[in-house]
């Protein structure tokens, strides 16, 4: 009788244990998703041709997939345009794609955003952007003009 | 009086064709992706998968875009691959020429998965033509992005402009 009520004790503390582990594991998980709002600093080269790069910020508003693999969202910056974008997610690493507003005659591009969000839930750092630019180029397997750059994200809220 | 009736008949030719310059203008920037299209694609020279061994396939893709102010999004219903199959991605025009971008739906976690981005020019107002490229999500040290990607040709016509009954059904 006292080793059933022992091992009976035994088994309701790994479950308590199992049951702690599991409510401290779901915050941590849920804090890693994109949905939200973030400020993502991105290093693209100026132009497909150039050995400059340019800096600047967007704020990014990500809608919840709702169940889906993908999302909305809408991607605005400096200087006040604001333009839809698609992300998905798995696990940690996400992927943004948009168009750049394109403005005057500069040079117009679509991004392509990947990185991985720290456990921090607030942070993506070193991430990836593809340059996909408007200028035709046949000696490139896209056929026209890439880049690549990068970009870090601090969640905002 | 010759000269008068020179003069008046010199304006009429003038006004005729400044408004006919400008009625082309209005043509070219009111282009526009919003409503369905059916987007079928083919290889270029002969190639069906990427460097890597990555594809897509060339099933008929049923594309909705929507434009609302400055916010261009798009929607492909994928009902060969599944009633909820839904890729979302955004696009953007200039002139005659198009860019859209999508996210590609990739229900296999373990498996490679990546973007599309869509470069285009209009025939007519319902008729597109241009190339596709996957970006996936493979290193490939060959390629320019130091990633695999894969370009193929599309054409698309307008099964139903914005607005209509077929196009809400992305909604």
């Amino acid at each position: 009788m006292a080793i059933l009520v022992s091992t009976m004790k035994r088994q309701r503390a790994v479950l308590i244990a199992l049951a702690l582990v599991l409510a401290s594991a779901t915050p941590a998980f849920g804090a890693t998703k994109f949905d939200g709002r973030w400020t993502l600093t991105i290093t693209i080269p100026e132009s497909a041709a150039s050995g400059n790069n340019r800096t600047f910020t967007v704020s990014v508003d990500a809608s919840p997939r709702d169940g889906s693999l993908h999302g909305r969202t809408t991607i605005a910056d400096a200087e006040g345009h604001t333009v839809g974008g698609a992300w998905r997610q798995v696990s940690k690493k996400v992927s943004v794609t948009y168009e750049l507003p394109c403005t005057g005659d500069g040079p117009c591009a679509t991004l392509i955003l990947t990185g991985k969000i720290k456990s921090s839930g607030t942070k993506i750092r070193n991430g990836k952007v593809m340059v996909v630019w408007d200028t035709a180029n046949d000696h490139n397997p896209a056929l026209f003009d890439t880049s690549n750059g990068s970009f870090k994200g601090d969640r905002v809220q | 009086m010759k000269a008068t009736r020179f003069a008046a008949l010199l304006i009429v030719v003038l006004v005729v064709a400044a408004s006919s310059v400008t009625t082309n203008a209005r043509m070219q920037s009111e282009r526009t992706l919003a409503g369905e299209w059916l987007v079928t694609s083919s290889p270029i020279n002969g190639e069906t998968a990427s460097p890597r061994g990555n594809t897509l396939g060339f099933p008929d893709r049923d594309m909705f875009f929507e434009e609302n102010g400055d916010l261009r999004t798009g929607v492909v219903l994928r009902e060969d691959a599944g009633p909820n199959v839904r890729p979302l991605g955004v696009w953007r025009i200039n002139g005659n020429r198009f860019s859209t971008t999508f996210q590609l739906w990739c229900p296999d976690s373990n498996g490679p998965c990546g973007s599309i981005v869509m470069r285009g020019e209009f025939v007519r107002d319902d008729r597109i033509r241009g190339t596709m490229t996957a970006f996936f999500d493979v290193e490939d040290p060959r390629s320019p992005t130091g990633f695999d990607m894969w370009t193929f040709a599309f054409k698309g016509d307008l099964v139903a402009p914005a607005g209509t009954g077929a196009a809400q059904r992305a909604r």
